[in-house]
């Protein structure tokens, strides 16, 4: 068992993949790399781990720690499928789940990976989507994670639409946000937290149809997950 | 086939002010480094920067003031070490367009480059306000189905540069590990210059993976992706990259020149 904020979000990122199921994740994305080798090696060994370099199924990588994008992805799979080509099968349908972040997220399922401010005369300027644009309207269950949870994050209305579409899940430190008939929704509080700390961080009402709590990680995840990520990559968003 | 090697100044002049520039490999892989510090050198001006996923080729020329506009799905060192500063405040602070793009919209519109088309028809995009902000994103009526697609306008890179493991004199090139975009970049651009690790010689057996002909110019740099990785050969120098984000440019490139420079005379 382990109460730590990263094994609880990458578990329950690597819970929402279902065997045979398509999968890929971007550029600094160490905690959905980490949670879909977890599902193969669990759940769902049929489900298909494809990422920036292309690696097809990359077995027993060895992880580095400043990149989810090199070739360490390529070097043990079966097969280095050029990115435009991973891209070009989530625009035909064949992409089942992919994971995103961003900036700001409001309760209608819009996302913002690219300016606070004015998007001609930024406040800030934020590394930019990657595929979001593309992929949240296409992916079948877009899963956003996210290792900040405050009012500046999920607000009433994000400063700019980079994109909506298929965002089914935000996974955060504190809770599991589930879209439900176009509205986000609270579907899984942490152990480690509660719903007063959850509306307090939040700046949209948090609704609800039951409060549910997410299952802590097994010492039979953790075990995997420490065999997988033996250097703990997992929990670089939080140092 | 023509002999295609040249120093590395003489390969950086084919580039004139103002032009858009395509780069190979992605985020801190691959980046054709050695030729970004040359253009950084040469005090190259209003260049015009394409890359899917950008890092510290995008910030190190932003740093350069070389950058008028940046389009690319993504800019930063990826979560150790965090943003692209000098990009970051470029954008800020007005002196660096930031065109931003879904790193697929950028394939799609080398694509179209590449395909000879003013433009490309992409998925996805039905709700994002960078079709309203950005002139390069519109829809447009499907005239078989009458529905409305959204398209991006052609990029067509005056010069792409890449950084490989391997080619010859003729600009033959072969990849080891991930290839990214590049291929996509070297068919929709005018001029291809690569840096090499190495000038080998191929035979009939080695299957390159860019043949001669989409090549206009061929540099030998070893380490010439450094201070990023290149696969089979050498890992990012972490320390390199923490430096520059914090140290003074000239002194930083000036470091790297003897290393950029030292090319090995070929005969012809």
């Amino acid at each position: 068992m382990s109460n730590r904020i990263s094994d609880i979000m990458v578990c329950a990122m690597a819970r929402l993949i279902k065997n045979e199921n398509t999968v890929f994740h971007g550029v600094s994305s160490h905690m959905p790399m980490i949670a879909t080798m977890l599902a193969k090696a669990t759940h769902a060994p049929d489900a298909v781990h494809l990422n920036i370099p292309g690696g097809v199924d990359p077995q027993t990588p060895n992880l580095r720690h400043y990149t989810s994008a090199g070739s360490e992805l390529t070097d043990s799979s079966i097969a280095s499928m050029p990115l435009s080509q991973i891209f070009d099968l989530s625009m035909r349908g064949g992409l089942d789940v992919a994971f995103l972040s961003g900036v700001q997220f409001d309760n209608r399922g819009n996302v913002n990976a690219s300016v606070i401010g004015d998007y001609n005369k930024p406040k800030v300027k934020m590394p930019g989507g990657a595929g979001s644009a593309v992929l949240i309207p296409t992916v079948k269950t877009a899963i956003i994670w996210r290792t900040k949870h405050d009012i500046r994050t999920f607000v009433k209305k994000v400063d700019f639409v980079t994109t909506k579409g298929n965002v089914k899940y935000i996974i955060t430190p504190l809770c599991i946000f589930k879209m439900y008939e176009g509205e986000l929704i609270l579907d899984f509080i942490h152990p480690t937290s509660n719903i007063d700390e959850i509306a307090a961080n939040t700046e949209f009402d948090i609704r609800y149809i039951d409060i549910k709590y997410t299952p802590l990680p097994t010492l039979a995840e953790m075990n995997i997950l420490n065999q997988i990520d033996p250097n703990d990559y997992r929990n670089i968003e939080f140092k | 086939m023509k002999n295609k090697l040249m120093d590395i100044s003489s390969a950086v002049e084919m580039i004139n002010d103002g032009d858009t520039i395509g780069i190979g490999g992605n985020v801190l892989h691959r980046a054709p480094m050695a030729l970004v510090r040359e253009i950084a050198r040469a005090r190259k001006k209003g260049l015009h920067v394409i890359k899917t996923a950008g890092a510290m080729d995008v910030d190190l020329l932003c740093a350069a003031n070389s950058v008028s506009s940046v389009s690319a799905g993504f800019v930063s060192y990826e979560s150790e070490i965090g943003f692209c500063n000098f990009f970051r405040q470029a954008v800020q602070n007005g002196t660096v367009k930031g065109h931003e793009h879904a790193c697929y919209t950028i394939i799609s519109a080398l694509r179209a480059s590449a395909y000879g088309i003013p433009f490309m028809p992409v998925k996805g995009l039905q709700v994002s306000d960078l079709v309203d902000v950005n002139d390069y994103f519109t829809k447009i009526k499907d005239p078989f189905s009458d529905e409305q697609i959204s398209v991006v306008k052609a990029i067509r890179p005056d010069v792409t540069i890449i950084h490989v493991q391997e080619a010859d004199v003729y600009g033959n090139v072969k990849f080891y590990g991930p290839i990214y975009d590049d291929y996509t970049l070297v068919a929709a651009s005018k001029k291809v210059v690569i840096s090499a690790e190495k000038i080998v010689t191929f035979n009939i057996e080695s299957k390159v993976d860019i043949p001669h002909l989409m090549v206009d110019a061929v540099v030998e740099v070893q380490n010439g992706a450094a201070p990023c990785s290149c696969a089979t050969l050498y890992d990012i120098d972490i320390s390199s990259i923490k430096a520059f984000r914090s140290a003074n440019l000239e002194d930083y490139l000036n470091k790297y020149e003897k290393l950029d420079r030292r090319t090995v005379d070929n005969e012809q």
